[in-house]
């Protein structure tokens, strides 16, 4: 048995990384939506990437990891990931005129330890059938709309980071009462993911749902979702006052990176104009490089007015959101 | 003639149970033991302690007289050169009748390993069989086969255990008798386990009768069936029924009061219970060993002779045997240290149930025993 | 029975074996009791008692339904004359080749209010909106129930069948002539006498139930699965998701406790199998409603699922996926035979261990090297990288200090940890299936080899091993199919560019898109056939 064990760990040690051009990403994206452009990087410096992707867990593993970590970019969806590996001492600052010019200091951290690279809206879909609304999200409370919200788990990061942002404009009492009025007006109990409330609201389960802007373009160019999206308006919500919540997918490097100067080309690219100008065409986000347009199905949504509040602002508050849509009882 | 196995008490404990205590024998060459008692006596203890699958507490086994086996120096089974026959047979389902065979024969060269099969295959007629599975025999075959296997290694001495409860009643003399002379052939000292004390008398040289962990009497099957030391082989062995007495003394004759007249003792033997305590006398019944043959009837000639005997005793079961009727009688006597219900004999005359009959008990050498209380 | 020296091997490797695969689950309660009070008690204060009870419902529920659909059917196939039986008798192990998550993702999809069923319904009646007609909630703790249930039954299908069958037949025989009709006879005498196995049965289906994750998600239920992740992914309080995930195996250590005394109890069973004998004749009315209650069993269990996914393949697939999914397969296939053949030579140790030594304490090593099976996944995932993460360090440094080239991380970075978490999940079954398999040979074909000479240790390759045959192979395949099925522990600790069917899936149902991996669960699902087939027929030679 031994011998096995032991032909095992020879066997894995062919799979332990050696040291050639490469570089290490761990991802909570997709890859399918990253790995275009890694091929990109890849032919243009011969610098090969090795991802591992994984939602849950990516930063405990890279603690327990500790300096050994082969691990050189840390890539995100969500501003409170990459402020956590801050938080835990995971990240380096990584110095760079090219990222610095890129990335507008209010999408970056002071440190220089993170960058976004793409913004999203959380948006708020409304049924064409009611026709064009002003939204804010503390609409979504009213009376009026009792019965009609549809939204994805209130853990959900998207949604802690838009609660985190309301317990900013108004306090943590202010904000479980908004909670509490949202959760009274939901047509039904916070499930599936944000097409899925797209598709609630064309099946006339509910009239108005959260979402992410993205979605909205990905439905688009879908067949099947097509329709589904063809029957909501996209709203940008809070625009005659502080502006719609916005989060971040963004960047880091590893404290321990090994190949620190590969990490640095790499994350480099991602903000160059081509990168960017992909990660708006194929991911229907908002490039985080000013210059960079949005994709034109995206800029046909319209301008719109981003809040202002800082992303440590919307990161320092999570705990508390997480805690008020416990108070809450939001998802039971 | 030397001692094949030389056992000298011998103790087992299992989970910190005393299971045999104080067990010593000795078997020479080609002698056939018997261990019989009631279940939880130990017998099959004391096979697995021979085999080595149970290891003893104290004591030594030394086999053919060089392989002493005690708690210093414990031997494992594989190095004691026993073979045991296991109730079930135990035989490997996956291996042909030849592969059983020659299972514990590795250490042979492959041509001598196959003559030794060869040769056993045709001792026991089972040449035939050799490419079969078990589950292709039947139950008699399936012995033979475990026979064979066991013998195959030619261990100094062969364990049986229950060898015989798994065969046809009708078959199973015949066997007994086959078995026996093949063994006494091949002059192999046996140890063998059964509950049936008519198996020990068919099968083998030596008795010995256990009872609780230790054995109450070893020897040749007669004479322990006509010298029972205690009530407990005397019951066990079913040798007669039991006449409870009263013992008096009047003029210097034992006299024994039972419920159907008084019996002088004149060539008494008596026995007290081996594992019983010191006062037996006052916490006991005493009783009578009764043969069935020893019980005579004194007929009814006519109704109205007044020298007729008093009936003493009811029938109580009937039933038909070769040896004649056989009769179950009940007291008439209710005194309660008296009383008995379970006599019993043989006899050509048809009684009716219900009968009331009187008996006697014939002048022999009597037998007596202390029952303490259970 | 066994002496000298290699049987103390045997004893250090058997408990040696036995501790690392504890180390995890130690180490995860270890951590947990340094959890502190405050989150704990918000939690308690909030939604916590709603968690306990959601995932004590959902236990229940999923218990009463599975032993439902378990037990009456493997009563009908063996006791009456349903029609179409020997298709049935196969038909209902499959659910069993179906990942939970996998059929949560389809049936969610299928019967949600947007779903097409209920969107054809509403085109057909002409209804508006859900006010105009009544459609169960799929999302609801009993639709999770139902469908856990429809995917696990089978395990309590399959034991209960095969011990209604090895039931002694002078048993019912005895029954009959006691005056008690078939059907009194089942209920009286074959059920009660089924009961151990039933239990053994429905103690599998509940530490499944328990340990899940991803399919409760679907069905927006909240358990104590949910405040684990909640407590350890929301608010980054380790301590305290383990503190929880401990609570949970608490829960799970209750149900091993009563698998075991259901196991003490489980009667000897008889070589007069009954199969074949004293059939119930169902009238017409009642074989309409057996047969409709198998088929609805076999329909929703597999069929139905399995008919979804090949539609998918068959408007999706593409040979660039094709190509993907060879790599990914063989990906698979090696986690999935390196973890089968590891836990089997283990269990095979361990068993042989228990059954052949005298040791007072010879149980324990077998027993708890199968509390991983408890575990979920992801929280395994994180006690396997707390495991072997210093461990890397520890080695590495003694790399630096004997100056030869740090190795990196051997152990947490490589499938070596994916291998051992799985290993440690899965053990508990490879031991079930070959103690089962052990039970079956007499005690003395053990004490035969040393009666004839041969060392028991040696006979162990020519007796025990030859005849435990069938179940180390079933064990296998069924270690392997788990393993190949297993999602949350591959997801989190496996190196760089490794895509295993599962993750692959998982990513691609996270997106909305499984129509694109319907090919690769079709594979699992192929694979997790196998054993099952065999399985089958290994029980129609017996």
């Amino acid at each position: 048995m031994f011998k096995k064990i032991v032909s095992v760990l020879a066997f894995t040690a062919c799979f332990a990384v050696n040291a050639a051009q490469e570089v290490n990403v761990y991802s909570y994206r997709q890859p399918f939506l990253v790995e275009p452009l890694f091929k990109t990087f890849t032919d243009k410096t011969g610098i090969k990437v090795n991802v591992v992707f994984a939602k849950k867990g990516m930063a405990e593993r890279l603690k327990r990891e500790g300096k050994h970590s082969p691990a050189d970019i840390l890539l995100t969806t969500d501003i409170s990931r990459l402020i956590e590996l801050q938080d835990n001492g995971l990240l380096q600052a990584v110095n760079s005129k090219n990222l610095e010019e890129a990335v507008p200091a209010q999408y970056r951290s002071a440190d220089d330890t993170w960058f976004a690279l793409t913004t999203r809206v959380r948006n708020i879909y409304s049924a064409k059938r009611l026709g064009k609304i002003d939204f804010n999200y503390e609409d979504l409370a009213k009376p009026e709309w009792k019965g009609r919200v549809c939204t994805r788990s209130g853990k959900h990061p998207y949604n802690v980071a838009l609660v985190a942002s309301m317990i900013a404009e108004h306090g943590e009492a202010g904000t479980l009462a908004w909670l509490e009025g949202v959760k009274s007006n939901l047509a039904r109990k916070p499930q599936g993911n944000d097409r899925g409330q797209v598709q609630a609201i064309n099946q006339k389960l509910c009239d108005v749902s959260l979402g992410n802007s993205y979605y909205f373009g990905n439905m688009l160019s879908d067949e099947k979702q097509k329709v589904w999206a063809d029957s909501v308006y996209i709203n940008f919500p809070n625009q005659s006052n502080r502006g719609a919540h916005v989060n971040i997918s963004g960047m880091a490097m590893a404290k321990y990176a090994p190949n620190e100067d590969n990490a640095k080309a790499l994350m480099e690219f991602l903000v160059s104009v081509p990168a960017q100008q992909l990660y708006a065409e194929t991911n229907m986000e908002y490039p985080v490089r000013k210059g960079v347009n949005a994709s034109k199905l995206v800029a046909s949504w319209g301008e719109f007015t981003a809040d202002k509040l800082p992303l440590e602002v919307i990161a320092k508050h999570r705990k508390t959101a997480l805690k008020l849509l416990d108070k809450a009882k939001f998802d039971l | 003639m030397t001692n094949i196995i030389d056992i000298r008490q011998l103790q087992v404990k299992l989970q910190q149970r005393s299971i045999l205590s104080g067990i010593s024998f000795t078997l020479e060459a080609g002698e056939i033991l018997g261990l019989v008692g009631p279940s939880g006596c130990g017998k099959t203890t004391l096979l697995n302690t021979l085999a080595g699958f149970i290891e003893q507490e104290s004591g030594d086994i030394t086999v053919g007289n060089t392989l002493l086996i005690n708690k210093q120096n414990r031997v494992p089974p594989e190095q004691r050169n026993i073979g045991m026959i296991f109730q079930d047979y135990a035989l490997f389902p996956h291996l042909t009748v030849e592969k059983n065979v020659g299972f514990g024969l590795d250490k042979l060269s492959k041509a001598a390993k196959q003559s030794r099969i060869d040769e056993l295959l045709t001792l026991l007629e089972l040449q035939e069989l050799g490419q079969r599975y078990p589950h292709q025999l039947s139950g008699g075959q399936q012995q033979r086969v475990a026979i064979a296997r066991a013998l195959a290694p030619q261990p100094q001495i062969l364990l049986l255990d229950e060898p015989f409860s798994n065969i046809d009643a009708r078959l199973r003399n015949e066997l007994m008798i086959e078995i026996r002379q093949l063994l006494k052939s091949l002059n192999m000292t046996a140890i063998f386990v059964t509950h049936n004390k008519d198996e020990v008398f068919t099968f083998a040289d030596k008795i010995a009768v256990m009872f609780e962990g230790q054995i109450l009497q070893l020897g040749s099957p007669i004479y322990v069936s006509q010298q029972p030391n205690s009530w407990q082989v005397a019951d066990f062995l079913q040798l007669g029924s039991w006449l409870p007495f009263q013992l008096k003394e009047d003029a210097g004759k034992k006299l024994a009061e039972t419920a159907i007249g008084t019996i002088e003792l004149t060539r008494e033997q008596s026995y007290a219970n081996k594992s019983s305590t010191e006062d037996v006398n006052h916490s006991g019944k005493q009783l009578l060993l009764i043969k069935p043959k020893e019980i005579e009837v004194n007929i009814e000639t006519d109704k109205n002779d007044n020298s007729q005997a008093i009936p003493n005793v009811i029938v109580n079961h009937i039933g038909i045997t070769e040896h004649g009727y056989h009769y179950i009688v009940n007291s008439l006597d209710n005194s309660p240290e008296l009383t008995f219900d379970r006599l019993s004999f043989y006899h050509d005359q048809v009684f009716s149930l219900g009968q009331q009959l009187s008996i006697c008990i014939k002048h022999h050498q009597y037998l007596t025993f202390q029952q303490n209380k259970m | 029975m066994i002496s000298g020296n290699r049987s103390k091997v045997w004893q250090i490797v058997s408990w040696a074996t036995a501790s690392i695969l504890v180390l995890p689950i130690f180490i995860m309660l270890v951590s947990g009791f340094s959890a502190t009070t405050e989150l704990f008690s918000h939690l308690w204060d909030t939604v916590l008692p709603t968690y306990v009870l959601n995932t004590l419902y959902l236990a229940i529920v999923v218990g009463i339904l599975s032993i439902f659909f378990g037990v009456i059917s493997a009563a009908l196939i063996t006791q009456t004359n349903i029609k179409a039986k020997n298709i049935l008798r196969w038909l209902l192990m499959l659910p069993l080749a179906m990942p939970a998550y996998l059929v949560a993702y389809l049936y969610t999809d299928l019967f949600d209010y947007a779903g097409p069923v209920q969107r054809n319904l509403r085109e057909f009646f002409g209804w508006e909106s859900p006010a105009d007609y009544w459609f169960f909630d799929i999302r609801t703790l009993f639709g999770a129930g139902v469908v856990i249930s429809l995917v696990l039954f089978p395990y309590i299908y399959m034991l209960a069948r095969t011990a209604f069958e090895q039931q002694d037949q002078n048993l019912h025989r005895a029954s009959r002539l006691l005056g008690l009709t078939t059907f009194q006879t089942f209920y009286k005498v074959c059920l009660p006498l089924a009961r151990p196995a039933i239990a053994i049965a429905v103690s599998l289906v509940l530490m499944e139930t328990l340990a899940d994750f991803a399919t409760v998600q679907y069905f927006a239920v909240n358990t104590l699965t949910t405040a684990v992740y909640d407590t350890w992914l929301g608010y980054g309080d380790l301590s305290t998701a383990n503190a929880l995930a401990s609570l949970l195996t608490l829960m799970v250590f209750f149900v091993i406790l009563f698998e075991q005394k259901a196991r003490l109890k489980q009667r000897h069973q008889s070589n007069r199998p009954t199969r074949g004998n004293h059939i119930i004749v169902l009238s017409i009315s009642q074989q309409f409603f057996a047969s409709l209650f198998c088929w609805a069993l076999a329909v929703f269990g597999f069929l139905l699922p399995m008919f979804l996914l090949v539609l998918m393949a068959l408007e999706y697939a593409t040979i660039e996926q094709l190509d993907v999914l060879i790599s990914t397969g063989f990906n698979s296939i090696e986690l999935a035979i390196y973890t089968a053949t590891i836990a089997t030579l283990i269990a095979i140790v361990l068993v042989l261990y228990k059954r052949l030594h005298q040791d007072k304490y010879k149980a324990v090593p077998l027993n708890v090297s199968g509390f991983g099976y408890a575990i979920p996944g992801t929280v395994l995932a994180m006690a396997m990288l707390a495991t072997f993460g210093p461990l890397d360090g520890f080695i590495n440094e003694m790399a630096v200090k004997l100056s030869i080239e740090e190795p990196g991380l051997i152990l947490s970075g490589t499938i070596f940890a994916i291998v051992f978490a799985l290993v440690v999940r899965f053990s508990a079954i490879a031991n079930g299936t070959i103690s089962g398999g052990v039970e079956q040979i007499s005690q003395s074909i053990d004490l035969a080899p040393p009666s004839l000479g041969v060392k028991q240790l040696k006979s162990l390759f020519t007796v025990h091993i030859p005849l435990l045959k069938s179940s180390i192979f079933i064990a296998w395949l069924l270690v392997f199919v788990e393993a190949m099925k297993e999602l949350p522990a591959v997801l989190l600790l496996r190196p760089f560019n490794f895509d295993t069917l599962s993750t692959q899936i998982y990513q691609l149902i996270s997106d909305e898109r499984l129509e694109q991996g319907a090919i690769g669960a079709i594979l699992i699902v192929a694979f997790g056939l196998i054993p099952i087939i065999w399985l089958n027929k290994s029980e129609d030679k017996v």
